[in-house]
């Protein structure tokens, strides 16, 4: 069955082409979820509401874009809506860091030691940093640099320009380059408080 | 090109490309440099996280039972009692996977009861080899019932979803039994019956990992 059959069948109210459909996105659509809200009791229920949306709908679906982009519009709506309903420390989808104003470079935090992240950067950190963006910030980023979609896509599932989806996406990752540099600080603090410790222990 | 320029190029075209403008101030300004190798690196750790993840099998079933229920599946009813018992076992055991696991854990389930029960309990089991899963399925139960009463948390749409499933389970529990009761030799019944048993402790595992995701 191919994916244009499967929609016309589901049109139609057949169960296996809903199940086939589910199965060919189930898991892409799991993975945007997980990312979005950091657990998985809530990405599934919010897979749950998003595909049940989808299939509420699908007869409205006349193919004027991929299934796959309406699919991931629909779960992009569920899940920040439900972002917003919940309250979570939310910062503004424009807050970001502007260029130093002096040098227009990127704006450095004064005092602070320049980390170079290469090497320290590892996939627990990334997934932990990527928690704490915005969820403008943090959608662009997960449909791009994970799951790989291109700008006009993402402009298509978000409802914005394609310019508006590059910048969100390079704010994006110039807010992880801050996360993570705080991550490792963090974690070089921590090391040195253990190290501190232990020879205090010692003596 | 100055910081300003390239940080609007990296905005606009991403970071490769790079035009010869931005390599030339890349080779001359060490903070951009640092900025573009940092963000090289976060990209290049972003395209190793998988872009597709596993979602729990339940999901799919409290899909299909909601759109059944609400008619945007047709031609399946969701009148209990218009469809055929050994229909509606059928249907839940349809996915591989879980008819896997559940005769993968009868399997297990009858290996253990031959190898570790005493010659007299065996032949018990014999007399009546639904008594153990039975006690250990109420047991179960009745230690979800505890973690439930003890949760302050909202009830979610998956929670409800398998509350319906373990009430659908139940309900064809009951119809195998009866049958199993009126006529000893239905094997087919007796087939229905372990797998509905399987399929009860998976969803109330299933529950009590959703009680202790939450608690």
């Amino acid at each position: 069955m191919s994916e244009a059959d499967a929609i016309r069948l589901a049109q139609a109210g057949d169960a296996a082409a809903f199940e086939f459909l589910y199965r060919l996105h189930g898991r892409r659509v799991y993975a945007l979820c997980l990312r979005m809200v950091g657990n998985p009791s809530d990405a599934e229920d919010l897979m749950q509401e998003a595909f049940l949306q989808l299939f509420r709908k699908i007869g409205t679906f006349r193919g004027e874009s991929a299934f796959s982009t309406w699919l991931h519009r629909m779960t992009v709506n569920v899940v920040l809506m439900r972002l917003r309903k919940k309250t979570l420390p939310i910062a503004s989808l424009e807050e970001t860091t502007e260029p130093d104003e002096e040098t227009g470079g990127p704006r450095k935090d004064i005092g602070a030691p320049d980390l170079l992240l290469t090497g320290a950067v590892d996939r627990v950190n990334l997934e932990r940093s990527i928690e704490k963006l915005p969820p403008g910030y943090r959608t662009v980023f997960v449909l791009h640099d994970v799951q790989g979609y291109e700008h006009n896509e993402i402009a298509d599932i978000m409802g914005c320009s394609v310019g508006n989806s590059k910048s969100q996406l390079h704010k994006a990752r110039t807010r992880l380059r801050d996360l993570l540099q705080e991550e490792v600080r963090e974690q070089a603090r921590n090391e040195r408080q253990i190290a501190k410790t232990q020879t205090g222990q010692a003596d | 090109m100055q910081c300003r320029e390239l940080d609007v190029f990296f905005e606009q075209e991403g970071l490769a490309p790079l035009s010869a403008a931005a390599r030339q101030h890349l080779s001359e300004c060490p903070a951009c440099k640092h900025f573009f190798d940092d963000v090289t690196a976060i990209v290049s750790v972003a395209h190793q996280l998988p872009a597709e993840l596993d979602p729990p099998e339940q999901i799919w079933i409290s899909i299909r039972t909601e759109l059944i229920r609400e008619g945007t599946i047709r031609g399946v009813s969701s009148d209990r009692e218009t469809v055929p018992w050994w229909q509606s076992i059928t249907e839940l055991f349809r996915n591989r996977g879980w008819a896997t696991a559940a005769v993968a854990m009868v399997m297990i389930l009858v290996a253990f009861l031959l190898t570790s029960k005493p010659r007299e309990q065996v032949l018990q089991v014999q007399e009546d080899p639904y008594l153990s899963t039975v006690t250990a399925l109420s047991q179960q139960e009745h230690d979800v019932a505890n973690m439930q009463l003890a949760s302050t948390g909202e009830t979610s749409a998956v929670d409800t979803s398998l509350r319906q499933n373990l009430q659908q389970v139940d309900e064809f529990i009951a119809d195998c039994e009866r049958r199993v009761r009126e006529v000893p030799s239905d094997e087919l019944a007796r087939e229905y019956l372990t797998n509905a048993y399987q399929q009860k402790a998976q969803l109330l595992s299933a529950m009590m990992d959703r009680g202790g995701s939450l608690n």
